[in-house]
């Protein structure tokens, strides 16, 4: 019976940007461990529903439950928190500190966590091998390709063991073969530790990666046919 | 061939006519760039007029009371001075407003390489952008500086008025000069990358020549005594003023060059990732902070050599007003007070510079900023990150330029002994650093709220 | 499988409305211009076949003047044969097919969920696309195997793409094929 119970659903989420309501009645659900796909034209609420089940952005109406939380109910310091323990995220780009090296952008949320410099590194290491990012540890974002930048922010979103993993757009600005490479550490990564990955994308290629997909239309979730 | 045609004439006006539909067409915080260039150009155009009206001036006059510092020629040299290095802080003002929005500007620009413009046409277009701003700022200074002039003194003579139409005109094509040199690096490439790829760069030729002169004209001073020159008390003003140039010039060094060792040794040891993330970015761009503190630094030292000076001056004055100064220590004190009045105006103008500073800086990143945020980065850190950015280079730096300062007081306290008077140690230089610093936490600080706005997830949005 | 193809679109062209075999084969040139155009005589026997199927039937014969001219009608079998059809999902292939587009088109004509269709071919495509990508990371997959896959994965996505665009579009469409 557990299975059944998604570990972070939204139920008709509204969410306006002054005059245009990027959400009209979203709902979504999403189940531990598993790869979701959302996919959309640009401008139909993809990256605001992302927003909204991350805890970055308040829905105006409309719930948002993970684990028993009513995200749209806590307090931004515990979102924060949230965010920072349970949840990553992977940006197109700009979620690396350009001035710090892969290393310590790696090690940054542990050491955010309390765990002290030296063994945050030592860990954050570990993760980078992971993603194949070998010899690169003392780069900073802009001195490295765009896929190995995308890979050492998927260690940054992976290195605290979260139970989601938000990726807008990750592959964004990538070529094909190194979206590849992102994608497939990804999910890989995702499956080994049993994170779910809810996976914006306007790219079927890459949102063939996920296990389900879930298309949004002007704010609203299309309804699915089964495939024959 | 029927029409006469004036090339260049046809090519001002249109270059002048794009230069306004650009500004006007321009992101909000340009046209806090035009307000402030404004601002800061009535500012320098005001001190110059004033100082264009008493250079003429010859033997004595007689103004007004309030203003009998300006009668002897003496006294009227010091409040020249005192202008003069007012001037100073004004100028790195108008140097921190230029940046403001500056990532914007250079875009458009990059852009209308892009579209075909000649460099020398980018050249000038950016040149008049500056000028226009700087001419506004000028005229409103002109017109209401002639008005009071003219309400003081009835017969201004030909060459207060020759200085005057000078300083009008300087102030315009000096902006718009200093801004077509600045952008030197922007308009020769079309996609506009010198920003973004910025290499840490030093300081330039020009400030390596500057500093250069000023340590040959202190050797030269440090020397006169030894050969017998006479300097004359007349001339210490000036060298109080070279000396506090050097003192400034010698502080910037520091700053880039600390800012660098700070960094690189915060980063390998840093535990906290505020600290982390401000020594790296220290490490990275050592020069910027070195940049912004550049005015801050020359306004301690002025500060802080003022302050000694006041003490011993005043402690002389008190202790052999008897003996020589009939007309009373009223006048010297009513001098002291008006250069104080003058140091703290240079440090309002450069705390705003800093706090303008500050908050371009947070613009610029505002969507990395977003999106550390997002990732669950705490507000706070960022906060601590930004103010430990202006903290930490200027810790050394302020010490640095606070004992120059007290040096200018001692060497005044050591003539002033040498003229027969109690030796005085001018301890009131010190406070002045560590009021300085405080003062700078506290402009720092006032981008805290952008930081907050900054950090709103509508700004992932931007890219 | 071909012929299979134009014994629908026929019978999609009949939902219209009752028309000759002349007059068919000219519509459907015109409503499918990157297919081979039909010939008259593939138009005539395929005719004859849908008739002796049942699918359609006679609908009067004239000549006012000139040579004798047949129209024919869908039957109420052939519509339910053709309703079937359109809402059947094409087997999803890596090959640039128009057969998506027809099945839109017919659906258009017969007064059909275009939409749903639509919908419907897209999640079939992506459960492909889930299969290839499935099969090309799989860990030891060699070379040979992935790039087969990436070729089909790519001709599978340019189809998508084409859905998606097309179903954006499905309003003038259908204006457009309603009026012609």
């Amino acid at each position: 019976m557990s299975t059944t119970v998604p570990l972070l659903a939204a139920r008709d989420l509204v969410k306006a940007h002054g005059p245009t309501e990027a959400l009209r009645g979203a709902s979504l659900e999403l189940r531990a461990g598993e790869i979701l796909a959302v996919t959309g034209a640009s401008g139909s609420g993809k990256s605001t529903l992302l927003h909204c089940l991350a805890g970055i952005v308040r829905p105006d109406e409309g719930t948002v439950s993970y684990a028993g939380d009513k995200l749209h109910t806590l307090p931004e310091k515990r979102l924060s928190e949230l965010r920072r323990t349970d949840f990553g995220v992977v940006f197109q780009f700009g979620q690396l500190i350009p001035e710090l090296t892969a290393l310590d952008n790696v090690a940054l949320p542990l050491m955010l966590a309390g765990t002290a410099r030296k063994d945050a590194q030592v860990r954050a290491q570990e993760w980078l091998e992971r993603f194949g990012v070998l010899g690169q540890e003392a780069l900073r974002p802009g001195e490295m390709s765009g896929g190995q930048a995308q890979r050492t922010a998927l260690a940054r979103a992976l290195v605290t063991g979260p139970k989601v993993v938000f990726a807008d757009e990750p592959t964004g600005a990538l070529d094909s073969l190194a979206s590849e490479q992102v994608m497939t550490a990804l999910t890989h990564t995702a499956g080994e530790q049993g994170t779910a990955v809810l996976l914006v994308t306007h790219d079927a290629q890459v949102a063939a990666y996920a296990d389900r997909e879930v298309r949004l239309s002007d704010g609203t979730v299309v309804p699915q046919e089964v495939a024959a | 061939m029927t029409t006469s045609y004036t090339p260049s004439r046809t090519r001002v006006t249109a270059d002048l006519r794009l230069a306004w539909l650009l500004t006007r067409g321009s992101d909000r915080r340009e046209w806090w760039r035009a307000l402030l260039t404004g601002v800061g150009a009535a500012l320098a155009t005001g001190l110059g007029l004033v100082i264009a009206v008493l250079l003429p001036m010859q033997g004595r006059y007689h103004l007004n009371d309030t203003f009998d510092l300006l009668e002897e020629p003496g006294t009227r040299a010091g409040v020249i001075v005192a202008l003069m290095l007012l001037v100073l802080p004004v100028l790195g003002f108008l140097g921190q407003c230029a940046r403001v929005g500056a990532v914007h500007r250079d875009r458009r620009l990059a852009g209308l390489r892009l579209a075909g413009a000649t460099p020398g046409q980018v050249r000038r277009i950016a040149a008049l952008e500056s000028g226009l701003a700087c001419l506004a700022g000028s005229a409103v200074a002109t017109v209401f500086s002639v008005l009071t002039l003219l309400r003081l003194w009835s017969h201004p003579g030909p060459p207060a008025w020759a200085g005057i139409a000078v300083v009008a005109v300087l102030v315009p094509v000096l902006g718009a000069g200093v801004s077509a040199f600045a952008l030197r690096h922007v308009v020769a490439s079309p996609l506009g990358w010198i920003r973004r790829v910025r290499p840490a760069r030093g300081p330039g030729r020009l400030f390596r020549l500057a500093t250069g002169l000023l340590v040959l004209l202190a050797l030269y001073i440090a020397t006169t005594p030894v050969f017998g020159n006479p300097v004359g008390f007349a001339l210490g003003p000036f060298t109080i003023f070279a000396m506090c140039l050097l003192a400034g010039a010698v502080a910037v060094w520091l700053t880039g060059a600390s800012s660098r060792q700070l960094g690189e040794g915060l980063a390998a040891r840093a535990g906290r990732p505020e600290v982390l993330i401000a020594a790296e970015r220290l490490r990275a761009d050592p020069w910027a902070a070195a940049r912004t503190h550049a005015a801050v630094l020359l306004v301690t030292v002025v500060g802080s050599g003022f302050m000694g000076v006041r003490q011993v001056l005043l402690t002389d004055l008190h202790t052999m007003d008897q003996q020589y100064y009939a007309e009373g220590i009223g006048f010297y004190e009513r001098g002291l007070d008006l250069t104080g009045a003058a140091v703290l105006i240079g440090l309002g103008l450069v705390l705003t510079a800093l706090a303008v500073g500050t908050a371009e800086s947070l613009a610029t990143r505002r969507r990395g900023l977003a999106a550390q945020a997002a990732a669950g980065v705490p507000y706070r850190v960022l906060g601590r990150a930004m103010l430990l950015e202006t903290a930490l280079p200027l810790l050394p730096a302020l010490a640095v330029a606070g004992l120059g300062g007290m040096t200018i007081g001692i060497w005044y306290a050591s003539i002033a002994t040498e003229n027969g008077s109690a030796q005085t140690l001018p301890w009131t230089a010190l406070l002045v650093p560590v009021v300085v610093y405080a003062a700078c936490l506290l402009a720092a600080a006032t981008s805290l709220p952008l930081l907050r706005r900054s950090l709103r997830p509508a700004e992932l949005r931007y890219v | 499988m071909i012929a299979m193809s134009t014994r629908h679109i026929l019978l999609g062209l009949l939902a219209s409305g009752p028309s000759h075999g002349y007059d068919l084969k000219r519509r459907h040139d015109e409503r499918f211009p990157q297919a081979r155009p039909l010939a008259y005589g593939q138009v005539y026997t395929t005719l004859q076949r849908l008739v002796r199927d049942g699918l359609a039937e006679v609908d009067a014969t004239e000549s006012d003047g000139g040579p004798e001219r047949t129209t024919y009608r869908a039957t109420a079998d052939g519509e339910r044969e053709l309703t079937q059809w359109a809402a059947e999902i094409a087997p999803p292939a890596p090959f640039v097919t128009n057969e998506i587009f027809a099945k839109v088109v017919v659906s258009i004509l017969s007064g059909g969920d275009p939409d749903a269709y639509l919908r419907a071919q897209r999640a079939a495509h992506m459960g492909r696309m889930r299969e290839l990508t499935q099969v090309k990371t799989a860990k030891g997959a060699d070379l040979a195997t992935v790039l087969s896959a990436d070729y089909a994965l790519n001709h599978l996505d340019a189809d998508l793409r084409w859905m998606t665009t097309t179903a954006a579009r499905l309003t003038t469409l259908t204006a457009e094929v309603d009026t012609a």
